[in-house]
């Protein structure tokens, strides 16, 4: 059973915060808390995803492989952020990038099956559950394009290229 | 006013090779853009001819690209920034090699002649260090891959600290500044002569001298070279501290394995290049005076003293202390040390350890076939590319000839 604390934190998560106290607690059974070491990897690009994360403590950093062994950073997880859920509900069930562990972290997982159990089960509070999914999904699209942006910018800074007269 | 936009930064992760340790390097591209090669096009596809007809004392010349008819104007000064680019230096040393060959510092100049060479397809970028991209295109090599590692693992090797300014700012307040006053140079001159009746005293005794250190070899070994060391980072202190005298910055200063194989301190002093003549000769010279300054003061206790460990570790020292201070001063071996530094301000040749080298090797012997008679300045590259392999090559000799000699007695 789900202590306060536990729900407190839950209810923290804007994923969860319209969710009703007694769904939070039918569902915290279902979590399994994770710990990383610092380096630790979560997952790896092309891995097959079940599970969706939610960050307690630490903090992950996600990047994505370019050549040898560079990554580009794409983004990091503060506590509180939900991440993972690409391969859980997108229609690729493979890992988009690499989550490891920047320091040490605590975190909990939430399967597919459960997720499902949950959304059949209450599908009202699933309506706001995945209004705010999309509010996220929506932030990550604003913050890739904005990377975007910015890795252009860069090259075009090291390199000194003047393509407005070109 | 409308304000610059910070400059990008691209926040990479690079993986360690035998794990799933990492670490994230934050890169500026002002760091990559500095560290460019710019590598004009082969000469066969340019031409430059001077203009005849440029206003009174400009002179200007023509440049154009064979394969694309495309012709640009540039300046006497863009004309040396376009023969540094060889794909050979990166920005900062064309930068460097500008403000020495002009003694000032046009921030826009390269900027914008690169944008007008790119655009007429004169120019080519290539990444900072060549062995690198060597390496990194044959990773399926093993002997490639684990010198790539090493040298990874020795690039870890490096500690800096950037914040370093500030203390060489307090160290400098505080009784650094005393370095550079002329009772400092009354000092060193009065140690130098003490130091030399001291070496003629140590010299009537060297038997004894050396009996006293040959005892305890190991202590006598360890406590020259740590001793020695410490004197090393001094040596980049007091670059430091000339360079705050002359209220520049200091950039940098730490640890590193120069070149992947060589462990040494350093200090990053290059803002010096942006002070004046005399400021650059004298951070040239502060570091070696060091050198001086110390093994005359290691002769001269050294003679007060009674045969033994310590009068031996003294005499060592000073001839460690001594031989550092010629070979940083001896200018004609390849590397940039400080005496390069005083012999490329005389001869006003900012780059000549790169141009000799490039000279000899692309141009001398179809010259010499020739018969074509050499300029003052190709002479000076063949006289320090002669000089530097000369003592190069005894310098190795010298070396093994030392070691092999010192193996049978």
């Amino acid at each position: 059973m789900a202590s306060l604390p536990e729900i407190e934190f839950l209810r923290g998560v804007p994923l969860f915060q319209e969710v009703e106290e007694s769904v939070l607690r039918a569902l915290w059974p279902s979590f399994r808390e994770r710990r990383l070491r610092k380096g630790d990897v979560l997952f790896r690009t092309g891995d097959p995803g079940e599970e969706l994360f939610l960050l307690k403590e630490g903090s992950i950093v996600v990047s994505k492989p370019v050549t040898g062994r560079i990554e580009q950073v794409l983004a990091r997880i503060e506590p509180g952020e939900v991440f993972g859920e690409m391969s859980v509900f997108g229609d690729e069930r493979h890992r988009s990038a690499t989550c490891q562990a920047e320091m040490d972290a605590v975190l909990y997982s939430l399967d597919r099956d459960s997720l499902s159990r949950f959304i059949t089960g209450s599908p009202l509070t699933a309506a706001k559950f995945f209004q705010h999914m999309a509010q996220a999904a929506f932030k990550r699209l604003r913050d890739s394009s904005d990377l975007v942006a910015e890795v252009t910018r860069w090259g075009l800074e090291a390199t000194g290229l003047d393509v407005e007269h070109k | 006013m409308e304000s610059r936009p910070k400059r990008a930064r691209l926040e990479l992760l690079v993986r360690q090779a035998d794990g799933d340790g990492f670490e994230v390097r934050e890169i500026p591209s002002a760091v990559a853009y500095l560290q460019s090669r710019p590598q004009r096009i082969p000469d066969m596809d340019w031409e430059m001819a001077r203009l005849p007809y440029a206003r009174q004392g400009v002179v200007t010349y023509a440049l154009k690209n064979r394969r694309t008819e495309q012709i640009i104007q540039i300046t006497e000064a863009e004309k040396f920034l376009w023969e540094q680019m060889d794909g050979q230096a990166s920005l900062q040393e064309i930068a460097t090699a500008y403000l020495l060959r002009y003694g000032s510092f046009d921030f826009e100049i390269i900027p914008t002649l690169i944008v007008k060479l790119l655009r007429a397809d004169l120019l080519t970028m290539r990444p900072v260090s060549r062995l690198r991209a060597v390496l990194a295109r044959n990773r399926r090599n093993a002997a490639a891959r684990a010198l790539e590692g090493t040298l990874h693992a020795l690039e870890r090797l490096t500690v800096t600290s950037r914040r370093a300014h500030e203390f060489f700012e307090r160290l400098y307040r505080y009784g650094g500044f005393l370095l550079f006053s002329p009772w400092t140079v009354l000092a060193l001159i009065v140690m130098v002569g003490l130091g030399a009746w001291g070496g003629v005293q140590i010299w009537e005794e060297l038997g004894e001298v050396t009996h006293g250190l040959a005892r305890h070899p190991l202590i006598a070994i360890l406590l020259v070279k740590i001793v020695f060391w410490l004197t090393v980072v001094n040596h980049q202190v007091i670059h430091a501290l000339a360079c705050v005298h002359y209220r520049r910055r200091v950039r940098e200063f730490g640890f590193t394995i120069l070149h992947g194989f060589i462990p040494t301190f350093y200090a990053d002093v290059t803002d010096i290049f942006m002070g004046s003549r005399r400021a650059r000769i004298v951070n040239a010279v502060a570091g070696p005076l060091f050198h001086l300054f110390l093994g005359s003061f290691c002769f001269w206790i050294a003679t007060m003293l009674s045969p033994g460990l310590i009068q031996g570790f003294l005499v060592a020292s000073a001839i460690l202390q001594l031989q550092s201070f010629f070979i940083s001063l001896y200018p004609f071996c390849f590397l940039e040390m400080d005496g390069y530094h005083i012999l490329v301000e005389w001869l006003g040749i900012p780059t000549l350890n790169h141009d000799a080298v490039r000279f000899v090797r692309e141009s001398l012997w179809s010259r010499l076939r020739n018969v074509v008679s050499l300029t003052r300045r190709e002479r000076i590259y063949v006289t320090y590319f002669a000089l530097s392999l000369v003592s190069v090559t005894a310098f190795v000799l010298g070396t093994v000839w030392l070691l092999v000699t010192a193996g049978q007695s």
